[in-house]
């Protein structure tokens, strides 16, 4: 086939390339041309090829040749191809001309050769041409040409298509006709189209009048009444939905109404002043304020006028936010939200935006009087006589629209010629709109009709935010009351969500003037000075966040995140935190509420230690992207629980008891990391395994005294290897002697010894199989084998060592972490010989340390006191210390389970703990009226708290103990306020070490801890008691072991 | 010209690293390359066999539309299948494929089929990105991986239709609704719409003669 079109053209095989691609060829196919003005069946062929083989040799003549463009100008070459075009050539030679046209624009570089191509408007003939739009492929290469033109579009070539006399814009005005073209790529290119013209035309006056003039009422009214129309679709698809049924047309409708915000701010910010003031005018007040915003209040209310519920115009409205930053956009628009009165709803012309535009309007959400495509004509067309028609898509429908009564079409233009010439402005408000089919308005309501004038006349002139500035106070703020009444909801938070959304989009809005924020005092995320701060929407947000610890609570994840997220906003300035001390007590209470939650679905099995790392990750490598929450469709749905829907687990409720689990995890983080940040204390805890802890592979290891079992390591793809198999507490590694330190080795592998698996092999009892997986890193990727490998010891004994000490190994360093988790969560450690003592003997304690203290500690490892001060400094084996802590005060708390008062009379002052214990003790709403102390109180602490933390290791739980030993003299006593419950103190003053220490003792008191483990404890007791003692200075000693060991590698 | 589905591709990535002429190359064989003339094409249709089915690709190539996040999100959601280029001769076009894909990933529906293309394969003795680094890329972002040149036409037809045989078969898994036109695929009119006799379709099958032995 190849062969054959080309030796149609003269060219054959022989001829090299060379001379295809040459003046001479043109010739030669101008030639074939002029012999084939007619394109008949037979000819069809040669045209075709005829056509391609000039636009290579122009584009090569582009590259190449200049006196090619000079003979195609000069033969006029290009009205051979209209006059192919405009006879009834069929598909293929107009297909085959549009790409030809399309490859010719596309390639062209040279500014001159471009001139040529465009001069004699033969381009704009070929752009009003009636193609076959029917055709979706003719449609498409045609939609393709307009878009390359489009590109190709700047100061010197618009006058191609631009002709300032005749106001004739045919690239623009014939593209903008398929603006709500069915098929979405046809759309999209219209776009492009619109903004590669707007970009241009703001160096181009006389172009942006007549966009502006002439295009841009009839363009952006059809616009926003397509995009209203599918938000009504939208809002339908929510209302009518039943068992999430309509889930999938619902997210193309969200996609959608996206997109068109992502098109609307994409004009906005070629910021094309004249254009943005009839584009806000009409997202404005045909859009936004009549069906957005209206449709917040009175929802019953309202008669005709078209409306959307709560959450979808709390959604919709949140979208606008997050994408739109035009800044006399979101200014009206949040000013109409916080402190729109209902009156505005009235039919009021709207001032404050368009001044400079001449045709006023009416918040209405109406219907365009006429087809875009109509209008376009009309105002081309005003001097000239006749509506010229050109064959549509969509031709059929067009006919309905187009015929209507002669009257009404009278009306019409009346309606046009007053919106174009500008003129009426308040009159519009009532008759006429009502003899326009498809006006829908408020209009029914006749008493506010009275008020509405009087509005009118009162604001023409003035500024608005003005007068709302000045009578705010008087006004009720209907769209505002029903955001926070949203907020309070009991049932569900459905509404919380978007509100919550709502106010995040606000004020993180670039375009939003702070002013208006901090009108309802919620600041900018930006703003470094903040003395105060919306007190009715913390308590709301921490209401939410005390709603989502409960067992019960209906609080998904993703307005909990949101919440933290807005109160952290709110409160949390570049200096400190100003949250009030009754809001964080109860947001303390909260945080309590979540630990009680988690607490409740700890478990000893395997899978709770998993769930909680894995949470921790996915919460830390996953923060919350409003935009994209905001971008799922899901949501629009009452909330629910079922998986089943595919919907994220942050977005519905659990459903089960492992979610439930993992759900109550994640409060607990949230608030955890909440509240340590609005006491501005670093996180220490978590995660429970850090990387630089870790030992990684090529670190070098004192291995001397280390068990090491000498192994052959095949690997899946074949690879063989000697290791040795040395196993850690957290991990396995395997190592190479160092060649230039004998005893020590070079990591060449290590992995987490509990996401390890052990397997015999069947016929081989010297050997092991052995796989490590890497945690997902998140929920979509595979857990990833590090590890598979076949190990093969020197013997059956050697073999089972091994295996026993991988698999000792596992479930030690499982059970390390458990109880670092108890810690977390102030529940008993569960002692265990086997915790204490790998089932070795004390001795073997040592072992629990990872291999960097080796080198200090290996050695010494018969001297109990340097070992033991080496292991207080270990920060990874906090569970351990608490449980020590536990066991030194669980006689005088079994002993006395006293009365408050007992705490008060030690208050000594010598320790601030109990104070605060004590305060909180009387626990609540009194404590919060006298907050004079309480700076004091919760300051305190912390530099006691930081010398500790800084010998001991950096760990909050291994910090507690330490401290409570130095004061051991008091502590007893300020125990026993902490027998007040836990559950209770919904406010409570605590900070938060102290509520720490206290509710660690207050649980030993409290199932599920076996009073007979205490007495074991108390058994195990001596033992540790030194170890704890000696914190303070062999701390210190060990100090230096941890640079030590980088320094070696 | 009547098919069974119809589907709908974008190409992405840097401005120069041959997207258009990868397209001119797949839907109209009959420009050939000359070493000194390079041609592309925004737009492109072609009809394919896949399976015994007549498969319509239409290809819309996003250049030039960068600078507007509006169509280029449009863009990703209207599609079933991206084609992701970089050129091996000029490794920043490799380096800025990670955000490439992520702008992909995130707008685009989870079931779009990405196909990972170093083009300009011809270039050899210019390489500055191996074919291992590509190859790697690819399998930790689960993409179909192919070196390219769109000079030689090596691999050109094969990149485009391997990605159309992926999308081919995630439809027969009914991971697609087909009859939701937003993800980029369209069941076909039941009948030709134009008679075309040897048109488009039969020049396209100029592709078979064309020698597809390795070349890369």
């Amino acid at each position: 086939m190849f062969g054959r079109s080309r030796s149609w053209v003269g060219g054959g095989h022989g001829k090299s390339s060379r001379n295809i691609h040459s003046l001479d060829h043109l010739k030669y196919l101008y030639h074939v041309l002029t012999k084939n003005t007619t394109v008949t069946e037979q000819n069809r062929n040669l045209l075709v090829e005829t056509i391609r083989s000039i636009t290579e040799i122009l584009i090569w003549g582009d590259q190449n040749d200049s006196s090619v463009f000079d003979f195609f100008l000069e033969k006029n070459m290009f009205v051979f191809f209209l006059n192919i075009l405009r006879q009834k050539s069929g598909r293929y030679v107009c297909v085959q001309l549009l790409q030809t046209l399309n490859i010719l624009f596309e390639n062209i570089s040279h500014e001159t050769s471009l001139y040529y191509l465009l001069s004699n408007n033969y381009v704009n003939s070929i752009i009003v041409h009636k193609f076959d739009f029917s055709d979706e492929e003719i449609m498409a290469y045609y939609i393709s040409f307009l878009k390359t033109l489009s590109l190709k579009l700047n100061n010197h070539t618009v006058h191609f298509f631009y002709n300032e006399h005749t106001n004739d814009f045919a690239l623009y005005t014939e593209a903008i006709k398929f603006f709500n073209h069915p098929e979405s790529m046809v759309r999209i290119a219209v776009r492009t189209i619109t903004l590669n013209v707007y970009k241009v035309s703001l160096d181009n006056q006389a172009m942006l009048h007549y966009i502006r003039d002439k295009t841009a009422v009839p363009y952006f009214s059809n616009l926003v009444w397509f995009i209203g129309s599918h938000v009504i679709e939208l809002d339908n698809c929510v209302q009518t939905d039943e068992e999430h049924r309509n889930r999938g047309k619902l997210s193309d409708l969200v996609a959608e109404h996206l997109d068109h915000l992502h098109y609307l701010n994409d004009i906005l910010i070629i910021n094309c002043e004249f254009l943005n003031d009839v584009l806000t005018d009409h997202l404005l007040n045909r859009l936004f304020l009549p069906l957005y915003v209206y449709s917040l209040e009175n929802q019953d209310k309202g008669g005709e006028r078209p409306k959307i519920s709560l959450p979808v115009s709390l959604y919709l409205l949140s979208q606008v936010f997050l994408i739109i930053h035009h800044a006399p956009l979101v200014n009206s628009l949040a000013e109409v939200i916080l402190n729109g009165d209902l009156s505005e709803m009235y039919a009021k012309p709207e001032q404050d935006v368009q001044r400079s535009c001449a045709k006023p309007s009416i918040r209405c959400f109406i219907k365009p009087t006429e087809t875009l495509e109509r209008s376009l004509e009309m105002n081309k067309h005003k001097g000239k006589r006749r509506v010229q028609k050109r064959p549509n898509y969509k031709n059929v429908g067009e006919e309905e629209d187009e015929e209507k009564g002669p009257a009404e079409d009278a009306q019409d233009d009346a309606e046009k010629a007053k919106g174009t010439e500008g003129g009426s402005k308040g009159i519009k408000t009532s008759g006429e709109n009502e003899e326009i089919e498809m006006v829908i308005m408020e209009r029914s309501k006749l008493p506010e009709l009275a008020s509405t004038s009087v509005q009118e006349q009162n604001t023409t002139d003035e500024e608005k935010s003005a007068a709302t500035g000045l009578e705010s106070a008087r006004w009720s703020r209907p769209f505002l009351d029903m955001v926070y009444h949203a907020l309070d909801s009991p049932d569900d938070d459905y509404h919380a969500l978007f509100v919550l959304c709502l106010l995040y989009a606000m004020s993180h809005n670039k375009g939003m003037d702070p002013e208006k924020l901090e009108r309802i005092q919620l600041p900018v995320p930006s703003e470094a000075e903040k003395t105060t701060y919306n007190h009715l929407l913390a308590e709301r947000l921490i209401r939410i966040m005390n709603n989502a610890a409960q067992p019960d609570g209906k609080i998904r994840l993703a307005t909990l995140e949101l919440s933290c997220l807005l109160l952290k906003q709110q409160v949390v300035t570049s200096t400190g935190c100003v949250i009030k001390d009754v809001h964080l007590a109860c947001l303390e209470g909260a945080r309590e509420e979540s630990v009680h939650l988690v607490r409740h679905f700890y478990k000893g099995e395997e899978i709770f230690l998993d769930m909680f790392e894995d949470e921790y990750r996915s919460m830390t490598m996953k923060p919350m992207n409003v935009e994209y929450l905001m971008m799922d469709a899901s949501i629009l749905l009452p909330p629910t629980g079922t998986p089943l829907t595919g919907i994220d687990f942050v977005k519905r409720l659990p459903c089960g008891d492992v979610e439930k689990t993992r759900r109550a995890i994640r409060v607990f983080f949230m608030l955890r990391s909440l509240s340590l940040q609005l006491r501005g204390e670093p996180e220490t805890q978590l995660p429970l395994t850090r990387e630089e802890d870790l030992i990684k592979t090529d670190d070098v290891l004192d291995l001397n005294n280390s068990d090491l079992i000498a192994c052959t390591v095949i690997t899946k793809d074949g690879g063989m290897v000697q290791r040795f198999l040395a196993v850690d507490i957290y991990q396995m590694s395997l190592v190479e002697p160092d060649v230039s330190r004998l005893g020590w080795g070079v990591v060449k592998f290590a992995g987490l010894l509990q996401d390890m698996q052990v397997t015999g092999v069947e016929d081989d009892s010297r050997a092991l199989n052995i796989t490590i997986h890497k945690p997902a890193s998140s929920p979509h990727s595979k857990p990833f084998p590090i590890l598979q490998a076949t190990f093969i010891f020197s013997d059956h004994i050697r073999c089972i060592i091994a295996k026993q000490r991988l698999a000792k190994g596992r479930i030690q360093a499982r059970r390390m972490k458990m109880q670092r988790i108890a810690a977390l969560l102030d529940l008993p450690i569960q002692p265990t010989t086997e915790v204490l003592g790998f089932g070795l003997g004390s001795s073997s304690s040592s072992q629990h340390l990872p291999f960097r203290f080796y080198d200090q500690c290996r050695r010494g490892s018969s001297d109990p006191t340097v070992q033991r001060s080496v292991f207080a400094s270990v920060d990874k084996v906090p569970g351990f210390a608490v449980a020590q802590c536990i066991n030194q005060h669980s006689s005088p708390s079994l002993s006395s389970p006293s009365p408050p008062a007992s705490g008060s009379p030690s208050g000594s002052g010598s320790t601030s703990h109990c104070d605060s214990g004590g305060a909180s003790a009387s626990s609540t709403p009194s404590v919060a009226q006298s907050p004079t102390d309480d700076p004091t109180t919760m300051e305190q602490p912390q530099p006691n708290l930081l010398d500790q933390l800084v010998i001991v290791s950096e760990t909050e739980a291994g910090a507690r103990p330490g401290k409570s030993l130095a004061k051991s003299a008091d502590e007893p006593v300020s125990l026993s306020p902490s027998l007040i419950p836990a559950q209770q103190p919904t406010i409570s003053l605590l900070c938060e070490d102290t509520a720490d220490t206290l509710s660690v003792e207050s649980l030993t008191l409290v199932p599920p801890v076996d009073p007979h483990s205490l007495h074991t404890l108390a058994g195990i007791l001596p033992p540790p008691m030194p170890a704890t003692e000696g914190t303070g200075t062999p701390g210190e000693e060990a100090g230096p072991s941890e640079p030590a060991g980088p320094a070696q590698h | 010209m009547t098919y069974a589905y119809l589907f709908k591709y974008i190409i992405i990535g840097d401005t120069g690293v041959g997207k258009s002429c990868l397209l001119l190359q797949f839907t109209d064989k009959r420009f050939q390359p000359v070493h000194d003339l390079t041609i592309g094409v925004e737009f492109g249709a072609r009809m394919v066999n896949i399976d015994g089915k007549q498969i319509k690709l239409q290809i819309w190539d996003t250049a030039g539309q960068e600078s507007f996040r509006s169509i280029t999100r449009s863009y990703y959601r209207g599609a079933a299948g991206a084609l992701l280029v970089y050129d091996i001769t000029r490794r920043e076009t490799f380096n800025h494929l990670t955000s490439w894909l992520e702008d992909a990933r995130q707008h685009s529906s989870s079931n779009m089929v990405i196909m990972l293309i170093g083009n300009k394969s011809d270039l050899e003795s210019r390489r500055d990105v191996k074919r291992e680094e590509g190859e790697a890329f690819a399998r930790e972002h689960g993409l179909i991986f192919m070196e390219t040149s769109a000079k030689t036409a090596c691999n050109v037809e094969e990149a485009f239709i391997n990605t159309a045989k992926e999308i081919y078969r995630k439809i027969q898994q009914g991971l697609f609704d087909v009859h939701n036109e937003a993800n980029g695929i369209k069941i076909g009119p039941q009948q030709c719409i134009s008679t075309s006799v040897g048109s488009i379709a039969s020049q396209r099958n100029s592709g078979d003669v064309e020698s597809n032995s390795g070349c890369c």
